[in-house]
């Protein structure tokens, strides 16, 4: 290639890089400093033997497997290590990799400016694996932080490569499938929920065939699944790691050749070209933000309410074992989950953990708020006679509704597998422990909300700090025995383990005040600044 | 004392060091149609974001008949609004988009705007992801002219609209003129403030330059001619129109008229005239030529 080919191809690089590179930066160092963090704690938590026989007598438990992965190796530092949060890193890495590829790709797409670019001398199938391999460049990172950092805390070498590529290569998958989902429909949302939904479907996959020796064969048909059959530190297996490799570049190669096939702006599945007007909903600011709020509400309950009656499911079994087993409740706790020797106190366990997902489900809607913005077709609306606070006034309450309807759906699906396999959780307690967990997320909407008003662009890192940075806080505030008020700046030090006791509520009261007022703070802002257009 | 239906009080605008718009003072008065006038990046959509509240001064004021645009609720109760660069939700069908503009706006006539979308041509039973640039546009302007409110601006709605279309606009906005409406447009193109506006207000590099009639709009509309021609060249000095003569030297020719051409053409049949190129200049070249360089930032 002449210097004049390669010129624009740089460009195009250089575009897909300034849009990811804070987010991709923060993923890399979050998932090597927490592999870093938790490998450094494992001396600490082996210093007692009988805590160390105990974690490694968990492996027997179906339901333990199914929810934290099979714990083989808990013996070493690296098999601790892959065990405590190898899962959750992974589900990051493949979260972050899906929302970054489709925003960049198909959300740039659908916003109009891709035409721009595809007037010069790049072909769409150019310009689309050019934006991947600009993602991919952060799972890479990711690999070798983690292999690096495993390394450093003295575990060996094959094990730590092992997990570093396999988390990697699980990056690398996920964004290859939202590449090909961005592919294949003609907007950001389908293609997002797809990807996400292959996630979801995935990890599923692994959870049962983890749990159910039968069906452990599924785990070949996941990439989590690959993950653990590669075993790192106790097996070392490379076949899996190949097979995930192979998937991935198949997803690759079928990416460039959907992309080929089809027009700029249009995806393989064309939008219905006409349909009769659907009226519903569109009468005010107001309902027209329940609009928007519903289908991606719909895909959230669907994932979370999948989850928890999967949680539902396996509590009678972990509780009565864990109950056979004092001294493995022992060990449950010091690895940070307390209280598992009743269905009322895993269930507050695992209601605690909502607030994540529910948080993270509002600050992505505020992004979306801001990304309307953005692109302009908030325009339409803050030129009608519709105040600025009403306008975010309706985003907020319709977001807050929301998720108000989703710890509801994990309350109810947690009982109905409570139900199912005859344990003891009335549909009270259920939906006491689910809305114990709503104060942390009005703090996520809260800090959204003031993102939105004084810096939009980090509306997504601001409203994701107080239910998942503040979980992070917490998991490493434990980890490494840090000073007290280290860990009480985390909201989850605050909440009571409901239904297991009753609410905290001046703890309660105190957040729901912070969020009152980083929602009036964040209003304000948006008062008094400029529309972003 | 009637209001303006818009009324600048040195309204400024800075983005760090560009000033954007420096102390605009301008009033619209009511039924009159305002040509907003000003060739790219000379603030014209700065100015109406700011009349619009969309973005905050960073002095002065605007109003909107009496009511400070700030004060969005009361003030775009008087206002329809066409934005520059038209976004819209693209899951959305052009009549259900519609139809969010009607029920959240200041009041619209159902009547009046199915009419508008038979003559402006666009099929609203498509989500806006499949619209070109053009009839999203289209879908702005039957949302804006189908309101009963007061004030109409529109920030250079015409843009993405081919020749026909065009023409339409300029009878909707003669039609909003004649309900009485006011009509304040934004464009770079003299020949179309020409058609449709009372008055037009000049911007360059942020400065209103003058608040012109037509007939001095007029004057500033010229046409870059270029002729070749075989044998002597043809003696253009006296001509009514003709201005800035150059020779090339080359049997080439290159001269600026303003108003009728009938007398330079008149001149020219008498030479052996072999090509006639004519060319509108920039607006920024006729600014140029006209109001000379020291206006610019
Ligand atoms: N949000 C902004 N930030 C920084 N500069 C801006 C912004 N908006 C406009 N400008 C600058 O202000 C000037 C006027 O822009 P604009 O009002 O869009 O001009 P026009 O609409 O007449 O083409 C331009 O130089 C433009 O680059
Ligand atoms: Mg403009």
């Amino acid at each position: 290639m002449s210097a004049l080919e390669t010129a624009p191809g740089g460009a195009v690089i250089r575009l897909a890089a300034r849009q990811i590179r804070r987010g991709g930066v923060i993923v890399a160092v979050l998932i090597a400093g927490m592999t870093a963090i938790v490998a450094a704690t494992f001396d600490q938590v082996m210093a007692d033997p009988a805590a160390a026989g105990s974690l490694e007598a968990l492996a027997g438990n179906p339901a333990i497997r199914t929810l934290f992965g099979e714990p083989i190796g808990l013996g070493t530092a690296g098999g601790f290590t892959v065990w405590r949060v190898g899962s959750v890193t992974a589900v990051f890495l493949g979260a972050w990799a899906i929302l970054a590829t489709t925003r960049i790709t198909r959300g740039e797409e659908d916003a109009g400016r891709w035409n721009l670019l595809l007037s010069g001398r790049i072909t769409l199938p150019g310009t689309v694996v050019r934006h991947l391999a600009t993602v991919l460049t952060v799972p890479a990172a990711t690999a070798a932080g983690i292999t690096g950092v495993l390394v450093a805390s003295g575990t060996p070498m094959t094990g730590a490569l092992i997990h570093g590529l396999g988390t990697g290569l699980l990056g690398l998958f996920f964004a290859a499938t939202a590449a090909l989902t961005a592919q294949i429909f003609p907007a950001r949302t389908p293609a997002t929920g797809t990807a996400v939904a292959v996630l979801g479907v995935t990890l599923l996959a692994r959870m049962i065939g983890d749990g159910i020796t039968a069906l452990g064969w599924l785990r070949w048909l996941s990439p989590f699944g690959l993950m653990a059959l590669s075993g790192p530190y106790v097996h070392d297996r490379v076949v899996p790691l190949l097979i995930l490799f192979a998937a991935a570049v198949a997803i690759i190669v079928a990416t460039g050749l959907t992309a080929a096939r089809r027009e700029v702006g249009s995806g393989l599945v064309t939008a219905s070209t006409s349909r009769p007007a659907r009226l519903g909903l569109l009468g005010s600011v107001e309902s027209f933000a329940i609009r928007r709020a519903l289908r991606p509400l719909a895909g959230w309950a669907l994932g979370i309410g999948a989850y928890f009656l999967l949680i539902g499911l396996t509590a009678v079994s972990v509780t009565d074992f864990l109950a056979d087993n004092p001294a493995m409740s022992d060990a449950a706790a010091q690895a940070g989950f307390p209280g598992l020797g009743s269905i009322a106190g895993f269930a507050a366990t695992l209601f605690a953990l909502l607030a994540m997902p529910v948080g993270g489900f509002a600050t992505v809607r505020l992004g979306a708020f801001v990304a309307a913005e953005t692109d302009r077709r908030l325009t339409s609306l803050a030129a009608q006679p519709i105040g600025r606070a009403r306008l975010l006034g309706a985003e907020i309450a319709a977001t807050a509704a929301a998720s108000a309807l989703l710890v509801t759906t994990a309350g109810l699906a947690t009982w109905a597998g409570v139900l199912m396999m005859g344990g003891d959780l009335t549909l009270t307690a259920s939906l006491r422990g689910v809305w114990n967990s709503m104060p942390i997320v009005l703090l996520s909407l809260g800090a959204a909300v003031l993102a939105v008003g004084w810096v939009p662009r980090w509306v997504g890192v601001v409203g994701g700090l107080p239910a998942i940075g503040g979980f992070l806080l917490l998991v490493i505030a434990e980890s490494v025995a840090t000073p007290a008020w280290v860990r009480d700046l985390s909201p989850y030090a605050h909440l009571a383990p409901v239904p297991l006791t009753g609410a905290g509520w001046p703890a309660i009261a105190v957040m729901l005040a912070l969020a009152s007022a980083l929602t009036a703070t964040g209003i304000a802002g948006y008062r008094s600044r400029d529309l972003r257009s | 004392m009637t209001d303006s239906a818009l009324r600048a009080v040195d309204l400024t605008k800075r983005y760090g060091r560009l000033t954007a718009l420096d102390t605009l003072n301008l009033d619209v008065a009511p039924g009159e149609v305002f040509g907003f006038l000003g060739p790219n990046g000379a603030g014209k959509s700065t100015t109406i974001r700011l009349m619009l509240g969309l973005a905050r001064p960073t002095a002065g004021r605007a109003e909107v008949f009496g009511a400070d645009a700030a004060d969005v609720a009361r003030a775009h109760r008087s206002l329809a609004y066409v934005p520059a660069d038209v976004a819209l939700w693209p899951q959305l069908t052009g009549a259900e988009i519609l139809h969010l503009h009607a029920r959240t706006g200041p009041g619209t006539d159902p009547s009046y705007r199915d009419e508008l979308v038979e003559r402006f041509d666009l099929d609203p039973s498509k989500p806006a992801r499949t619209y070109s640039t053009g009839n999203r546009q289209k879908v702005a302007l039957i949302a804006a002219f189908a309101t009963r409110a007061p004030l109409l601006v529109l920030d250079e709605p015409t843009s993405g609209l081919d020749p026909l279309m065009e023409q339409e606009f300029r009878t909707a906005v003669r039609a909003a003129r004649d309900r009485g409406q006011t009509v304040f447009l934004s464009s770079h193109q003299l020949a179309e403030v020409e058609a449709v506006c009372d008055r037009v207000g000049i911007l360059r590099a942020g400065h209103l330059v003058e608040v012109a009639t037509l007939s001095r709009l007029r004057a500033l509309h010229r046409s870059e001619v270029t002729v070749s021609y075989a044998g002597p060249a043809p003696t253009l000095t006296a001509v009514p129109g003709v201005e800035a003569i150059t020779e090339n030297g080359d049997g080439r020719l290159r001269f600026t008229l303003t108003g009728s051409p009938a007398a330079a053409l008149r001149c020219l049949a008498t030479a052996d005239v072999t090509a006639l190129a004519v060319r509108e200049p920039s607006l920024e070249e006729m600014f140029l030529d006209y109001y000379g360089a020291e206006n610019g930032r």
